[in-house]
This record gives structure tokens, C-alpha cells and sequence, in this order.
């Protein structure tokens, strides 16, 4: 009786798996640069993945040969080129809010992932992996990532106070330790100024009197630019009258980051901490 | 007279609150006595000498130009087209200027610095497409003309700005404080920049005070009185530009102050009269903007807020309370 049992148990055990795989999902859209590079390292590859106008995501050599849906607001992807793909499954952000839905009602299951912090970014990978049933190789992966983000965090030496903003103008937002490019510069060792802010959205536009009255040692601005701008873009920060007495601006410490890393969760986590330690705080 | 004189010294009394507590309060707490004393040369810690004579002194001046700018702006607009709907979005500035700020915040973040003087560009060339509309063809220079091509031209550069924005949709927050309206603390850079443009729409304001009072009788009267009605709506039309378009090139789109204002300080002083109305739009949106500003970047200290939104809840209630009083 006790064989049988354990006859049985196995037999179930064997099916979980391949009833789990044939319940995945076959053609799926990944609408951000996490969810399709994510799916590329977990060795599926999307029907099509997004791209916004003027983006600078940074995409996996083995999504070329996904079909590129151009993202604008409200919806997103065009619903109709979204349609004619026939996914039975969407990974999209919160950022396309008005397109979600419709695409729910067009009978398309959608995941809404928008990781503003490297744990996670870590659950959302595992999400994934457990979604497309493939929950080993995201362990793998996970286990990889984290191994990369401590060698990546390894010997700090110095911790400079770090104001990181999001935009271009009069006006630049201050990211928050509830962001993604807040948590990034954290763990790489950077002190965030944030004026004792806090706020839901991850972002907030704090007075330039806090900045003065703060004294960071390193600005580093997310401008949505492209490489060209940057040393315009440099020179007009470093004459803003109301950073000119920081040290930041006083020790040409004002950096420009043109890529979308400190942006939005990306899968090359330490690769980013790496750039950030080198390339800004040099710690 | 009495009345006038006493609704003058209220908007005096209010210009001097705004500006005091302009300068006193904000993110970072100094002292009263010290923020006199930096004020007048007497020293102070380096970093508030810093906070108060970098930011918040040129911060209060550009509230009080830019109030004054669209208070005027709105006073003469509504005089020469004798239109109680009119302000500088009538015109299209405000369309334009914003078209033109969220072309360099979208599409040529790497030309940042040229946002004021591009604001400034566009916020013109809307003005004058609706002029070169209004004074060509039959009936020009009338005002039903000037007041369509106006919604025309503003609905086109609208229509632009809101293309931008959902083509680039993650560029979007930086742009969303310009489009809401707020002062920033850029120092003295952009009033270097605009400055000439308000001088001589001031200046132009000044010269039409009597010419919009002769208008304001109807263009027969004034015809017969030797005045030209068409040559002074594009007088007013021409300097209400260059102040609204200079105005939005530092303070982003505050259509609400130049709508509003010279209809409290009409109410409130129970005349039309444009010797009366000018000044004190003036003095008022100096007032308003110098009170709501301090209010947007003071409520949630450090984060600062757009200011139009402070401008609607201070401005609203009296305007309302006049309104009730005078129908």
C-alpha cells in the first residue's frame, strides 16, 4: 500500500512540471527593457517587445529578432498592431495604465511590472521565471545576479553625498531611495540627498535651498539626452547660480547620464553599480 | 477717489506682505534678522547669504515682474478688444511659449539654456501669425477677428505641444512644471536674458493708458476724437505679447493671473478707467504672484509645487466674492 502511495506521489510529482510548462504562456509581449531582457536570460524569446520614441533602452542581443512595437501614450503599443500579434500574454508597465485595460478587455492576460528597487527587481525576475514555468532557471539566474550585485558592492571606500536627478530644465526632480536609480546609487555606496523627502511616486522636485544648504559632493543628472548633449548639458548645470557654491559643481563633480540604467530597472544590475562606482563616485 | 486711493494702498500693503514673506520664508530656516541683514549688506553665514541673495532675492523680483507683466497684459488685452474674456492666451502666446519650452524640454534636452529665449520666440510668433490673420481681408482689426485667429493659433500650437508630449511620454514629468506655471530659482540668468522685452511692453502699456480710455468710449467716438482704434489694439496687442511671452519664458503658463486680476481691481475699485485699471493690475499680480509663490515652495517644504494652482486658490475666492457683490 505504502509502495503505491509513494507510486502515485511520484507520478504526480512528474506531471507538476510539464502540466506547469504546458500551462505557459506561448506568445508574449514584453513591453519594457526589464520584462524582455529578463525573458531573453530565461531563454525565452517575446513575439515583440517595446520601445519608446527617442528611448535608449538597452536590449539583449537575442531580442533582434522580435518585432518592435513603438510605445506612446496613453495606451502604449498600438492596440491594434498589439492585436494582430495574437499574445496570450503582455508583461507592461504601469506607465501604460489606460492601454492595460484595453488590452485585458481584447482578452489578452496582462502583467503589470514596475521594479523601483534591486529586491525587486529580484522578485519580479522570479515572477517571470515562475509565469513562463520556467521557476529553476530563474533561481539560476537570481542566485547569478545576486552573486554579481556583492562582488559589485564589495570594498567601498568612500561614501560621497550624491544628489541624483531625473530631467532637464529649471525644474529637475530628485530621486528618492524608493526609486530605481536611488536604490542603485545607494548600494553603490552613495549618500542620497533627498531633503528628508519622501513620497510614493519615488520622485519629488525639492527646493534648490536644500540643495545649497545640503552641499552635495556629486550631482548626477538623468535627462532623457542623448550622448551629444552632454557637454551642454554639463556646462548649463554647472552654471546653475543655485548649485555653483556646491562642491559638487565647485570640484566639476556634475555628471550626465544619457542611457536609462539609473532610469529604470534593467537585468544588469551590477554592471550598473560598477558604472555608477567608477564612472561618478569613483569610490 | 477715495475708493481708488483705498483699493491702491490694500494692493500696496498686500505687494509688501508678499514680498516680505517672499524673502523671509522657505525651505531652509533662516532668521528674520539675519535675511535683513544679508539684504542690506550686513553679512550672514555664507550658505544663507547664498539661499537669500542667489535664490529667493531674484526669485521675489521675477514674481513681482511677471505678476505685474500679466496683470498689465490681461488690463490692456481686455480694454482694446473690449472683451471681458480676454488675456494673453487670446492671443496665442501662451500656446506658442509652451509650445516652444516643451520643444527644447522634449526634443533638444542638449539646448536647455535657450528655453527662455525660445519660449520667448514662439510666444511672439504666435502673437504675430494672429496679427498678420486679424489686420489682412475684409473687417481687419476688428475684434471678433483678432479673438478667432487667436483661438485658432492657440488651438494649433496645443495641438503641438500635446503631439510632443504623448510622442515622448517618458519625458513628460520634466515638462509638466512649465506647462503648470512656477518660478524657479535660476537667479538673475533669465531676467538677463528677457528683461528688454518687459521694458518695452511696460513702456507701450504706459503709452496707451490714455488711448484705451478714449477706445473704451467705441471706435466712432474714438475715430472722432483723432484716435485710430485699429493702430491701438495693435499697440496693446503688441506690447501684451512681449510681456506675456517674456513672462512665460521665466515662469512657465499663469494664463489665470492675466484673466483675473484687472477684473478684481475693477470690481474693487468701481471704475474702468485704464490710469486706474494698469497700475493696479500691476501692483496686484505682483501681489498675487509673490504670495502664491511663496505658498507653493514654503506648504510642503523642500518640495516645491507649480504656483498656478496656489494663483487659482488665492485669486479665486476674492474674484468670486467681487463678482457676487457687483451682479
Amino acid at each position: 500500500m505504502r509502495k503505491l502511495l509513494s507510486l502515485a506521489l511520484l507520478l504526480v510529482a512528474l506531471c507538476l512540471p510539464a502540466t506547469s510548462q504546458a500551462a505557459a504562456p506561448k506568445r508574449v509581449v514584453a513591453l519594457t527593457p526589464f520584462s524582455a531582457n529578463t525573458l531573453a536570460k530565461l531563454g525565452v524569446t517575446p513575439v515583440a517587445i517595446g520601445q519608446t520614441l527617442g528611448g535608449a533602452e538597452r536590449f539583449s542581443p537575442k531580442l533582434k529578432k522580435a518585432t518592435v512595437l513603438p510605445l506612446s501614450h496613453p495606451n502604449g503599443p498600438n492596440l491594434e498592431q498589439l492585436a494582430s500579434l495574437d499574445p496570450d500574454l503582455v508583461f507592461s508597465s504601469q506607465t501604460w495604465a489606460k492601454g492595460n485595460e484595453a488590452m485585458e478587455e481584447l482578452g489578452m492576460d496582462v502583467v503589470v511590472q514596475d521594479p523601483r528597487s534591486i529586491a525587486g527587481a529580484y522578485a519580479d525576475t522570479f515572477e517571470i521565471g515562475t509565469i513562463m514555468g520556467r521557476k529553476h532557471y530563474a533561481r539560476d539566474l537570481l542566485q547569478q545576479m545576486r552573486k554579481q550585485v556583492e562582488a559589485a558592492e564589495a570594498g567601498i571606500k568612500k561614501r560621497p553625498k550624491v544628489m541624483l536627478i531625473l530631467g532637464v530644465g529649471r525644474t529637475p526632480f530628485t530621486f528618492l531611495p524608493n526609486s530605481w536609480g536611488g536604490d542603485i546609487v545607494t548600494k553603490a555606496g552613495g549618500k542620497l540627498l533627498t531633503g528628508g523627502v519622501s513620497s510614493g511616486s519615488g520622485f519629488e522636485r525639492i527646493s534648490d535651498e536644500v540643495v545649497v544648504a545640503e552641499n552635495p559632493d556629486i550631482i548626477i543628472a538623468v535627462p532623457h539626452a542623448n550622448e551629444d548633449d552632454i557637454p551642454s548639458l554639463t556646462e548649463y548645470l554647472r552654471s546653475n547660480p543655485a548649485w555653483s557654491s556646491t562642491s559638487a559643481s565647485r570640484n566639476g563633480r556634475i555628471h550626465i547620464s544619457v542611457d536609462n540604467s539609473l532610469l529604470q530597472a534593467g537585468t544588469d544590475i551590477a554592471r550598473t553599480i560598477r558604472k555608477v562606482r567608477s564612472a561618478y563616485l569613483k569610490n | 477717489m477715495a475708493r481708488r486711493a483705498l483699493v491702491f494702498a490694500a494692493l500696496v500693503a498686500a505687494l509688501l506682505v508678499g514680498v516680505v514673506c517672499s524673502l523671509a520664508f522657505g525651505a531652509v530656516k533662516v532668521p528674520i534678522s539675519e535675511v535683513i541683514d544679508i539684504i542690506f549688506g550686513q553679512g550672514g553665514s555664507a550658505t544663507d547669504v547664498q539661499i537669500v541673495e542667489t535664490l529667493r532675492l531674484p526669485r521675489t523680483v521675477e514674481a513681482m515682474l511677471v505678476g505685474a507683466a500679466l496683470g498689465v497684459a490681461g488690463a490692456i488685452l481686455q480694454g482694446a478688444l473690449g472683451n471681458p474674456l480676454a488675456s494673453p492666451d487670446v492671443i496665442g502666446v501662451t500656446g506658442g511659449a509652451g509650445f516652444g519650452a516643451i520643444l527644447i524640454i522634449i526634443v533638444l534636452p542638449g539646448s536647455i539654456a535657450l528655453l527662455p529665449l525660445t519660449a520667448l520666440a514662439f510666444g511672439l510668433l504666435a502673437a504675430a501669425t494672429v496679427f498678420a490673420f486679424a489686420w489682412s481681408g475684409r473687417n481687419r482689426g476688428s475684434v471678433g477677428k483678432v479673438v478667432l485667429a487667436g483661438i485658432a493659433v492657440l488651438s494649433l500650437f496645443t495641438a503641438g505641444t500635446t503631439g510632443l508630449l504623448a510622442a515622448f511620454p517618458e519625458r513628460a514629468p520634466s515638462a509638466i512644471f512649465f506647462i503648470a506655471g512656477g518660478l524657479t530659482s535660476s537667479g538673475w540668468r533669465d531676467l538677463e536674458t528677457v528683461w528688454p522685452y518687459f521694458a518695452v511692453g511696460f513702456l507701450v502699456a504706459l503709452f496707451l493708458i490714455r488711448p484705451l480710455d478714449r477706445l473704451a468710449l467705441g471706435d466712432d467716438v474714438a475715430a472722432s476724437l483723432g484716435s485710430r482704434p485699429q493702430v491701438i489694439r495693435l499697440g496693446a496687442g503688441i506690447a501684451a505679447a512681449l510681456l506675456a511671452a517674456a513672462s512665460a519664458a521665466i515662469a512657465g503658463l499663469l494664463g489665470f493671473l492675466g484673466l483675473v486680476v484687472p477684473h478684481v481691481v475693477r470690481m474693487a475699485g468701481g471704475t474702468s478707467s485704464h490710469a486706474y485699471v494698469v497700475p493696479a493690475s500691476a501692483i496686484g499680480g505682483a501681489a498675487l504672484l509673490a504670495g502664491a509663490d511663496t505658498l507653493a515652495r514654503t506648504l510642503r517644504a523642500p518640495i516645491e509645487m507649480p504656483v498656478g494652482p496656489f494663483m487659482v486658490i488665492l485669486g479665486v475666492p476674492l474674484f468670486l466674492w467681487l463678482l457676487r457683490k457687483a451682479v
